[in-house]
């Protein structure tokens, strides 16, 4: 069973053309210690919220009719949470997040939540919920501590070739590429939006293991599907850590589009 | 707290191995057998920039005329179309025959030079960039394209042994930062350079040693600096920012001393300095036995210009602190490169240029 409640307080995106981006509900608040009553604090999403909502500030700057927005909503299947509804939904009032929807749903139906409300991203610190998304086709990403030193003006996303979560061989593939390309596709149709400079997005390419033709060959892939990668890495084999913390990205995006030749 | 620095330090290195042994992997099965790039802790590694790399001299005219869409929509469209050699190229392929030689000695070391593209430029401009390297079989199998950002993180985690490029900022930046670097020049005509040896000529004050005896110079003229020289001839000089390089590229020349290849080694260093043998250089070769370092041909022009000696030498490359050196340099045919380090910089011909006043 699915329940959905709109925030009145947020203009409702258009479904059709919005990017669903759907954050879980721990990543965004995490409960006071001790008392529950006295509401939550924010987790560790809040920078890269605060980062979708900039991104989408610009958007309608370039054109106030925009509708290719980026469209957050909080899912939870916590039944303690949804009991606590109305605290939830006062604390994200509260701290001025732009959520559309909440989404409140038993464990078993909560892929169906996210099928039901058409979500192309789903954020999580859980890695469990985010292996399960992305079995079933959403694609997922994990969120941690690392994006408090994140910028706050630009979404930096990086496409890269083990990101933490490895879909399972045999998941229904066609329909996971289909789902891949297209929020891929979306991505880049917001970053073609702006300019080279001054752009509130910003997509890297790193490869750790191949070499510089199948860094190459991705950088084409990417290009093919509408993205246009701004900065590119071939590590050939040297430590990754020095690079992401210099990177500093809010998402990391496995590179399951090469994938898509085969 | 250290226990916990500890921990991080060993989990680092953890996951830095199994990003090694995971590129390994993959190069291993790799068909067309391209030699797997070295450890950046073994190797020496070697950052050139696109522009000393490849001639992109048109390509940046059209950026300052055009802006960067433009620029970056005629590399896209011209990127099956392979770029001409730039200034740093012949370095580049002397370091690669160095590198063949070292694997017939010794296959299975990781003591090699690795060479990185380190570019400012966008991503999609990378894909005429590693065609154009392909173009030429250079073996370059690690990039890094910032779209623009300064490439300085980048070069301290490849742990960069010397850092090429055009743009003298980047290279003040680096050397700053305690990295070797140069700002590279195309020599005004042609000349035949070796493709069995790599040939690499240094200027001592400022490059390999410190500033301090040219302060000297500058300030109270060259009979104090003489004086100065030979009453402090059994002190060393202080290091400069190229001394590091100099020390790796003796460390793989004594891997050939060491296989009897003395002879023959396609290592070789010269120092190119206006010092005179007599009254101040001394200093340097016993500042040089210090350190364990080794040149092979110290040459002590006594102020004669640099120009025609460095034009039969034929170095692969030639770094100097002084504009003026590298000026007479290229214009007899020598790839040199700036060192923008010290005292030098404020003076043009033994002038001091007027600094404008800071805003």
């Amino acid at each position: 069973m699915v329940s959905t409640v709109q925030n009145t307080d947020v203009k409702q995106k258009d479904v059709g053309q919005a990017v669903v981006v759907a954050v879980s509900f721990a990543a965004v608040f995490e409960a006071e210690p001790g008392d529950a009553r006295s509401g939550y604090r924010l987790g560790v999403a809040l920078p890269l919220l605060q980062v979708l909502q900039k991104v989408n500030e610009r958007l309608l700057e370039e054109n106030p009719a925009e509708h290719q927005l980026f469209d957050i909503i909080l899912i939870t299947t916590d039944s303690w949470q949804q009991q606590q509804s109305f605290s939830i939904i006062n604390s994200t009032r509260r701290h001025g997040l732009e959520v559309s929807r909440f989404c409140f749903s038993k464990e078993e139906d909560f892929i169906e939540s996210l099928m039901q409300n058409n979500v192309q991203l789903f954020l999580t610190t859980d890695g469990n919920e985010a292996l399960q998304a992305t079995q079933q086709g959403v694609p997922s990403a994990l969120l941690d501590k690392n994006l408090a030193s994140c910028p706050s003006e630009q979404l930096r996303v990086l496409f890269c070739e083990d990101a933490i979560i490895q879909p399972h061989a045999g998941s229904t593939a066609a329909s996971k590429k289909s789902a891949q390309q297209s929020f891929l596709a979306q991505l880049g149709q917001i970053r073609q939006k702006f300019g080279m400079f001054n752009s509130p997005v910003c997509f890297t390419l790193v490869t750790s293991r191949g070499g510089k033709d199948s860094c190459c060959s991705t950088l084409k892939s990417l290009r093919a599907l509408g993205v246009s990668v701004d900065e590119a890495y071939c590590l050939g084999g040297a430590p990754r850590g020095p690079f992401l913390s210099l990177l500093r990205p809010h998402l990391l995006l496995s590179d399951g589009f090469t994938q898509l030749d085969g | 707290m250290s226990e916990i620095k500890a921990e991080e330090k060993a989990a680092a290195e953890n996951s830095g191995e199994q990003d090694w042994e995971a590129a390994k992997a993959v190069f291993d099965t790799l068909k067309t057998k391209v030699p797997r790039p070295p450890k950046p802790q073994n190797a020496v590694t070697i950052a050139v920039s696109s522009r000393t790399l490849f001639n992109m001299v048109a390509e940046r005219k059209l950026y300052e005329d055009e802006g960067l869409e433009k620029y970056v929509a005629f590399q896209v469209e011209h990127e099956n179309e392979p770029m001409k050699p730039g200034p740093a190229f012949p370095f580049v392929k002397a370091l690669m025959n160095v590198n063949t030689r070292l694997r017939e000695l010794y296959p299975d070391s990781e003591e090699l030079f690795d060479i990185v593209l380190m570019t400012n430029n966008h991503a999609q401009v990378g894909v005429r960039l590693i065609n154009s390297i392909n173009h030429y079989g250079l073996t370059i199998e690690r990039f890094c394209m910032t779209g623009g950002k300064s490439p300085i993180g980048y070069l301290k985690a490849y742990l960069t042994n010397l850092y090429l490029s055009k743009d003298s900022e980047k290279v003040t930046d680096a050397i700053e930062e305690g990295i070797a670097a140069a700002t590279m020049f195309m020599p005004e005509k042609e000349s035949n350079l070796s493709s069995t040896q790599l040939r690499v000529a240094f200027d001592g004050d400022a490059v390999l040693f410190s500033d301090e005896s040219e302060i000297i110079v500058k300030q109270h003229g060259l009979d104090t600096f003489f004086e100065h020289e030979k009453e402090f001839e059994n002190k060393p000089l202080a290091q400069g920012p190229l001394k590091c390089f100099l020390e790796a590229l003796g460390k793989l020349q004594r891997k050939f001393y060491a296989k009897n290849e003395r002879m023959n080694c396609p290592i070789r260093t010269f120092l190119v300095t206006a010092r005179s043998a007599a009254s101040s250089g001394a200093r340097v070769l016993k500042t040089l036995r210090s350190w364990g370092l080794e040149i092979d041909e110290a040459l002590f022009l006594a102020g004669a210009p640099k120009g025609p000696l460095l034009e039969k030498i034929r170095p692969h490359i030639f770094f100097d602190d002084q504009m003026f050196h590298i000026e007479g340099a290229k214009e007899l045919g020598t790839i040199s490169a700036h060192v923008p380090y010290g005292i030098g910089q404020k003076y043009n011909k033994g002038k001091l240029i007027e600094q404008p006043k800071k805003k």
